[in-house]
């Protein structure tokens, strides 16, 4: 079961509640929750925001290639993952990034949850644009995405 | 043909329009694309060398949202998406 969605800051915020209820059900018996929020300070550069910019559709693919690999790479079947993303500006210590994910047992819910996020990493196109104290700001330089064969 | 370039990230920097449109040969690759956009920078952005470096490192994706490679053939009018380094979280 699985709930993956971009979010469009001017529209809602990410919160933990929406998360807690897609993945509450008493056929899990662990369940973590992983937030991302706006640091203040990067690079030792002094922050006040952050703009996430994304390829929404491609973001979504790799969210659901990601979650079936769960069942695939990590052997890991019953299990809910909760993913929302922002995308637009947010102050410090505003969401970013939201992963609830249930599972039956403490072990596969910690490996599920770090293996979600390490893989956003490498691969869901997501940028960020860093913003300053004094009115400066930069694109963050990432790493590339891996190119797959055709 | 006419081809679009859609921008993200950093590349959002190449056009205040987000997008960028290359006129291109039939049978035209990826890697013609990266050439273009190469050749657009040298023109438009006195060969910024961080913006160059950036087109070398990003990957391409098409419409229905697969990353491709340099020899992709671009056979119709698509709109191509530049995915520049990432790292979101």
């Amino acid at each position: 079961m699985l709930h993956a969605k971009v979010v469009n800051i001017k529209e809602k915020k990410i919160s933990l509640s929406a998360a807690e209820k897609f993945v509450h059900s008493s056929d899990y018996g662990a369940t973590i929750y992983f937030t991302g929020t706006v640091r203040n300070q990067n690079n030792k550069k002094n922050v006040i925001g952050i703009t996430y910019d994304s390829h929404d559709a491609l973001v979504i693919k790799s969210f659901n290639e990601i979650y079936e690999e769960a069942y695939h790479k990590l052997k890991i079947q019953n299990r809910a993952v909760f993913i929302e993303h922002a995308k637009g500006y947010l102050n410090l210590g505003e969401i970013s990034i939201i992963i609830a994910v249930a599972c039956k047992h403490r072990d596969e819910a910690y490996i599920l949850s770090r293996y979600i996020i390490e893989e956003i990493k490498k691969r869901s196109p997501i940028w960020k644009k860093e913003h300053y104290v004094d009115n400066q700001s930069d694109w963050l330089k990432g790493n590339p995405i891996v190119h797959e064969k055709n | 043909m006419k081809i679009k370039i859609e921008l993200f990230g950093v590349s959002r920097e190449f056009s205040k329009n987000n997008l960028l449109e290359f006129e291109i040969n039939n049978n035209s690759t990826i890697k013609d694309i990266r050439n273009k956009i190469i050749n657009y920078l040298d023109q438009n952005f006195n060969g910024n060398k961080n913006f160059k470096k950036i087109v070398n490192s990003s990957a391409f994706c098409t419409e229905n949202n697969n990353i491709v490679s340099d020899n992709y053939k671009i056979t119709k009018n698509e709109k191509i998406a530049i995915i520049p380094p990432i790292g979101g979280g």
